[in-house]
């Protein structure tokens, strides 16, 4: 099905992108309203290892104790709205009717209940796993062994049958080229993986999820590009690591926002997922709510941008945290607690009209701190979203303009003496600005160039992909 | 919108690694490392120089006026400590070990070829990333840096049952298996699968790692010996392969982490 591609920006200036306020707001599940001028935390959770032992003692973890925790303290501190998120194990993922429909059923019966006696606004996003593998086939009737394409699809429709008010997913296309390219800093090979790859598998499972979600009333979040760019991200790392130079892993980045629009495009309505980074150039395009993560988000990992990642948020995320005893508390309690008190700041700041001050107070924490960063500032953000726009109707193209015009950004500020590079960062750069600019300027001469040159890249098959 | 570049970004980070940038040339810490012997010296820096195209004709060369075993030992393998040691100093980024490591592949092969008797391996390791975990990029580079570093390297994938990895130990009677996983749900496996060893009456270090696991897991099992990153597997099959058993590597953990041991 051939998708609308964006073509336009939805905002007509950087200015007007700001946390709590999406241009297509949403109202979903039990009251809640994202992206209508309020921030609201969105708390995200693993179980115990162990826990996904029996269906009985996988129920109790999420139900009984993560679920039941968090209500009680968002009413103890008098938070008014919360979205949930519930990433899927691999044992709901593998066997959805079993594992996974009694947990989304569980999970919602306690939030109803919280809804009805107190009135807090809640919703919860239920995030798929997509345990697809590119070796054994990535469509519907390739995996003969584990069936994980038709049991990716299946998922959705358990969730949404059975209490999801969000549907998500991370997904995994062109993982296995952009893999090899990452660690080659490929930066071609990870155009191909993600930008043009990564593209075509989410323009084949996106609209699947949004009829899903049409068909049950819930919402089709959005996608995240987690398997490419964050791992990318979490290379890069900070000061102290060296296996991927930070201007690598920030184009790499805006290359995965072209991938990720795709989503929308084939009708997700936001709120996207939290752990894309893409999330402001997403937002500057379409317009759509979007959460994300950052200094909240320190019990799952460290990263570069903690303030600024709150500055076009509309859910504010804590990414993931196992469940176990801190001295407040449970770690679900504390950690709504980091995300709910930062989301009522926003909210202060917005009732006072003061948002567009502490949204610029965010990006100055961090603008200068790594060019990741940089590159998401919401001014930066706009001008890569206008090269994806500008060249919206090839998946090819569109990636290819997000990556060089976040790399002369990057090249322009540190020109300035602004944003500062270490010398491999700056090598590396001048060498994606070379490897980018020498690339066809025809779709079909890249891809023909591509096939040939990443042919013998372990697990990948063009037939994942129609070619 | 505020004026950002009024900020001074001096005043509100400090870019530790711009300040710790090395001052020595990679030339001169290579000049220590490097052979003398101007073929196996075009050899080593090849491997050095991440010169995938050049290498198999220097490669050939180097095979005319020294004996294979001497290529690999005094050519390819003095290039990946050169690389090893600029990776160790933060001059070198992994990505500039993983293109070394693809040429030293190409000229292991030739070098092999032309070998008599079967290259000898420091040891062997079975490799995998759990059952249910499709995420392997750790043990993809994990694998190169053993391989390049003399081991002998049986990769099974990703999402591997249990019985796979069972079965794969028993056939092949590897020095250590490793196991690595991304989620706290999927690495269970790994006790399953020393427990199943065990039954079989196989003991040997098995090294747990991943984004989801941490030390008191791995420990929380027989057989188990943790890794925080891939550069930490060289360091622990060195030890393996010295005769060290699981209860001893746990010991001197620490000790074999920081490279003091």
């Amino acid at each position: 099905m051939a998708l609308k591609n964006f073509t336009k920006m939805e905002y007509g200036s950087a200015d007007e992108i700001v946390f709590g306020d999406a241009k297509y707001p949403l109202s979903y599940g039990l009251g809640l309203k994202v992206g209508a001028g309020f921030v609201s935390p969105e708390i995200n959770f693993a179980p115990r290892p162990g826990t996904e032992k029996t269906v009985e003692r996988l129920v109790k973890e999420y139900v009984d104790y993560i679920t039941t925790d968090i209500m009680n303290r968002a009413v103890t501190l008098g938070f008014p709205s919360l979205q949930l998120e519930n990433e899927w194990i691999h044992q709901m993922g593998n066997d959805p009717k079993k594992y996974a429909a009694p947990v989304v059923a569980g999970q919602k019966a306690v939030m109803k209940k919280f809804n009805e006696e107190y009135g807090v606004a809640c919703a919860i996003r239920h995030t798929c796993a997509d345990p697809r593998l590119a070796e054994m086939g990535l469509r519907e009737g390739m995996d003969k062994t584990h069936m994980y394409p038709e049991k990716t699809i299946e998922s959705f429709e358990v969730a949404a049958e059975n209490g999801a008010d969000v549907l998500s997913v991370e997904t995994m296309g062109g993982k296995e080229v952009a893999d090899y390219a990452v660690v080659r800093q490929d930066i071609r090979g990870w155009l191909f993986g993600i930008g043009y790859l990564g593209s075509i598998d989410m323009a084949w499972i996106w609209p699947q999820i949004v009829d899903i979600a049409k068909k049950n009333k819930i919402v089709p979040g959005g996608d995240t590009n987690c398997a490419g760019a964050n791992t990318s991200m979490f290379m890069a790392g900070g000061y102290l690591d060296k296996d991927i130079p930070r201007t690598f892993s920030a184009v790499t980045r805006m290359i995965a926002s072209a991938r990720t629009l795709v989503a929308i495009e084939a009708g997700a309505t936001g709120p996207d997922k939290d752990c894309g980074y893409e999330g402001p150039v997403l937002k500057a395009i379409s317009g759509r709510p979007s959460a994300q993560e950052g200094k909240g988000a320190q019990d799952a990992h460290a990263d570069l941008m903690g303030n600024l990642m709150a500055h076009t948020c509309d859910l504010w995320s804590n990414e993931s945290v196992e469940y176990h005893s801190e001295f407040g508390g449970s770690s679900v309690q504390c950690w709504l607690g980091v995300i709910g008190y930062e989301a009522a700041l926003m909210n202060a700041a917005k009732q006072l009209k003061q948002d567009k001050i502490l949204r610029d107070l965010y990006v100055a924490s961090d603008r200068f701190r790594c060019p990741e960063g940089f590159c998401i500032c919401f001014d930066n953000a706009y001008q890569i979203g206008q090269a994806i726009v500008d060249n919206g109707k090839s998946y090819y193209l569109r990636s290819k303009a997000a990556g060089l015009k976040a790399a002369e950004l990057v090249q322009a500020s540190n020109d300035k003496g602004r944003l500062k590079l270490s010398k491999q960062e700056k090598d590396t750069l001048n060498k994606i600005l070379t490897d980018l600019n020498s690339l066809p300027d025809e779709e079909g001469k890249f891809v023909d160039w591509a096939l040939k040159e990443y042919k013998n890249v372990p697990a990948f098959n063009p037939k994942n992909y129609e070619l | 919108m505020l004026d950002f570049d009024a900020i001074n970004a001096d005043k509100i980070l400090t870019r530790y690694d711009i300040k710790m940038e090395s001052s020595e040339k990679p030339e001169t810490i290579a000049a220590r490392i490097l052979p003398k012997d101007p073929a196996l010296k075009k050899v080593a820096e090849d491997v050095m120089n991440l010169k995938g195209k050049l290498i198999e004709d220097d490669v050939k060369a180097a095979l005319k006026s020294n004996a294979p075993e001497i290529v690999i030992q005094d050519g390819l393998l003095k290039g990946m400590d050169v690389v090893s040691e600029l990776y160790g100093r933060g001059i070198y980024y992994l990505p500039h070990v993983m293109v070394a490591a693809d040429a030293f592949d190409k000229g292991m092969k030739l070098a092999e070829g032309a070998m008599s008797t079967e290259k000898k391996t420091k040891g062997t390791a079975v490799m995998h990333a759990a059952e249910g975990d499709p995420h392997d990029i750790g043990k993809n580079i994990a694998a190169v840096l053993l391989k390049s570093n003399g081991y002998k390297v049986i990769d099974l994938g990703r999402d591997v049952l249990v019985d796979t990895v069972v079965d794969s130990v028993l056939k092949n009677k590897p020095n250590f298996v490793t196991g690595t996983a991304l989620m706290t749900t999927t690495m269970s496996a790994f006790p399953r699968i020393t427990a199943k060893l065990a039954e079989n009456d196989v003991h040997l270090p098995f090294i747990g790692a991943g984004g989801a696991v941490n030390r008191e897991f791995v420990e929380s099992f027989d057989m188990g010996v943790y890794a925080v990153a891939a550069k930490d597997g060289p360091h622990l099959a060195a030890k393996i392969v010295d005769g060290w058993s699981w209860h001893r590597l746990r010991e001197k953990w620490d000790d074999i982490i920081a490279g003091k041991i």
